[in-house]
């Protein structure tokens, strides 16, 4: 059991479902989801409220997102989120790209924000990659 | 008159003015033969006459040195006659000098007569006194004869000098004033032609066809037919270059189309997929730990996967079909497609309890291809059910339709959710989705209907706020072909 928060930022149910049994076999129980970009946003926005509710798992140490969703979305968000670091500390926040697009062009987009420190391609990702990814940044905690 | 046939006259002119001149030259100085003759004529003479008194005073006759004498007299007048020529015996006859060769005639007879005197001597018929009185009257006869030839031949000269000279300079004047006047004619036209084709505003062919004649004409023709052509070919090459240039654009635009398709087709079909493989391993996961309620639940979520991986299929089905072109235009019975719209989502309708109105004012018939039409319809009354706003106190779906005097308009109005105003520009977009969490859809929908009004060569236009949304169709009238 580990103690860290984690953000899944995904429209699709069961792709979150997926991640989420997932995040439970690597030992990850405190997982919040958002359903878009925007909410994920407002939810983030929210600094010292979520630090009242959630106390040490806010922020959350690593935020799933994934690409192809409504309103706003992958990229959207990263621009906003990286604007967001400048009022909010942010610093011990990693984010980890989950998305079923395996073009070089979408990779190479995210790769520019400092902050983004994986690309993982859904399907292809297994329990125990996930858990050698994942485990860096549980250490650190 | 043609050019060519101008300036042929004028170079028949010039000829005959140059052969008048030259002919002149020959007469006059065919005059001063003449003169020249009778001066030998008179010559010889002297030095026969010289003989004869040689013989007068005793001296021994020399009968071959008088018949050399006699014969230089006679050479004379027959080289006088042989020069004389058709033209010259009628201008003498004409003018009354014609009697100069009857004297040179006479002379020869003459000198013939001499010659038989001095034969006659050598035969011994007459002796040297009797030669010596009768060739002192030869002598006198030649003499005779040179001067009644002076008279003659001093008028035929005097008379072709007379009528010549005034005729070569009236024919050279004359040459002078018909040459500028043709000069100016040639010039005049080619000038009054310039100023036809450089006056604007005027049809040329008209023009040239009652202004312009002979070699002038042909040259405009043959040059407008070449101009012609050569316009034609660089409008040709100008029209092919445009041809190229729209269909690599477009192939470009379809190529790139077809890469997206490609890519979020391949995308979006593969997503429900993954999902299943990973719902499949859970399954087992779960079957095998005896977890059998999460085993059903996970196994409910792959049907549910496994819909939308078929909604997907139709829809892009559907996509293709809207893309092709070609159908049968027909007049659309558009009552009776709302109608039908409204009876398939009956039950949504109800359910929701959204009110759904109806109305059609065209009066003439709506021709278009009625398949595409009912696509489009069926499509935007779906969403329009689906994305309803349940915390408006009334729902409504409404459809319009109305002419005007250039096409058929139909709205597609609802108050439901609206689509977000950031993403707008994406409606059109292939499997965009804009309220995943209040329904499950392809994200087709809309591609589908914006190809087939691309299709119809319609345009839709869309209005959204959170207020609701209205799309316009508007279907530009056309005849049946």
């Amino acid at each position: 059991m580990n103690e860290v928060g984690v953000l899944v930022v995904d429209d699709n149910e069961i792709d979150r479902y997926i991640l989420l049994r997932h995040l439970r076999q690597c030992g990850i129980e405190h997982v919040v989801e958002q359903e878009d970009g925007s909410s994920a946003l407002q939810f983030l926005q929210d600094f010292e409220h979520q630090k009242n509710v959630y106390g040490k798992k806010f922020p959350p140490r690593i935020i799933f997102l994934d690409i192809n969703m409504p309103h706003i979305n992958g990229f959207d968000f990263l621009e906003k989120f990286s604007d967001l670091r400048q009022t909010h500390n942010f610093d011990a926040c990693i984010i980890m790209m989950y998305s079923s697009s395996e073009r070089e062009e979408d990779k190479e987009r995210v790769a520019k924000f400092g902050f983004v420190q994986e690309y993982l391609i859904k399907g292809e990702i297994t329990p125990d990659q996930l858990k050698d990814k994942i485990k860096p940044f549980l250490d650190k905690k | 008159m043609k050019i060519s046939t101008k300036l042929l006259v004028i170079v028949a002119l010039t000829v005959t003015e140059i052969s008048l001149t030259l002919w002149s030259i020959v007469e006059i100085s065919k005059g001063a033969t003449f003169h020249q003759l009778n001066t030998r004529h008179l010559k010889y003479n002297a030095i026969f006459s010289e003989q004869v008194d040689e013989l007068s005073i005793g001296h021994a006759v020399d009968a071959t040195m008088l018949k050399d004498s006699i014969q230089q007299i006679k050479q004379q007048p027959i080289d006088c006659l042989d020069q004389v020529n058709f033209l010259n015996r009628f201008i003498m006859r004409q003018i009354g000098t014609i009697h100069a060769l009857e004297i040179c005639r006479k002379d020869i007879v003459d000198s013939n007569a001499a010659l038989a005197l001095v034969d006659r001597f050598e035969n011994g018929t007459i002796d040297g006194d009797m030669l010596v009185l009768e060739l002192k009257k030869f002598v006198h006869i030649f003499n005779e004869n040179s001067s009644m030839f002076e008279g003659p031949t001093n008028d035929t000269v005097s008379f072709v000098l007379r009528t010549m000279i005034p005729m070569v300079v009236f024919i050279s004047l004359f040459n002078i004033i018909f040459i500028g006047y043709m000069s100016r004619s040639i010039s005049g036209s080619i000038r009054s032609l310039i100023t036809l084709v450089s006056k604007q505003g005027n049809e040329l062919d008209k023009v040239i066809e009652q202004n312009v004649t002979g070699e002038l004409k042909e040259l405009l023709d043959v040059t407008k037919e070449r101009l012609t052509h050569e316009i034609m070919m660089s409008e040709v090459n100008k029209l092919l270059e445009g041809v190229v240039k729209t269909r690599t654009e477009s192939l470009e635009k379809a190529n790139s189309e077809l890469e997206q398709f490609a890519y979020r087709t391949s995308h979006d079909l593969k997503a429900p997929l993954t999902s299943t493989k990973g719902l499949a391993r859970f399954i087992i996961e779960d079957i095998k730990s005896g977890q059998l309620e999460n085993a059903i639940d996970d196994a409910e979520k792959i049907a549910q996967q496994m819909e939308k991986l078929e909604d997907l299929v139709i829809g892009i089905l559907s996509l293709t079909q809207a893309s092709s072109t070609g159908g049968e235009m027909n007049p659309i019975d558009l009552q009776n497609i709302t109608e039908s719209a409204k009876e398939f989502h009956k039950v949504a309708l109800n359910t929701k309890n959204i009110k759904f109105f109806a109305q059609v004012s065209f009066e003439s018939p709506m021709l278009s291809e009625e398949v595409r039409i009912k696509q489009i319809i069926d499509n935007l009354v779906s969403n329009a059910i689906k994305y309803s706003d349940e915390n408006k106190p009334e729902c409504i779906v409404k459809v319009h339709a109305y002419e005007t005097e250039l096409a058929h308009v139909v709205e597609v109005e609802d108050n439901g959710l609206g689509i977000p105003e950031s993403r707008q520009g994406e409606m059109f977009e292939m499997f965009k989705r804009f309220h995943p969490n209040v329904s499950v859809g392809s994200g087709l929908g809309m591609s589908i209907v914006k190809k087939h009004m691309d299709s119809l060569k319609a345009s839709i236009d869309a209005k959204s706020s959170k207020n609701g949304t209205r799309f316009t169709l508007t279907f530009p009238k056309r005849e049946i072909v």
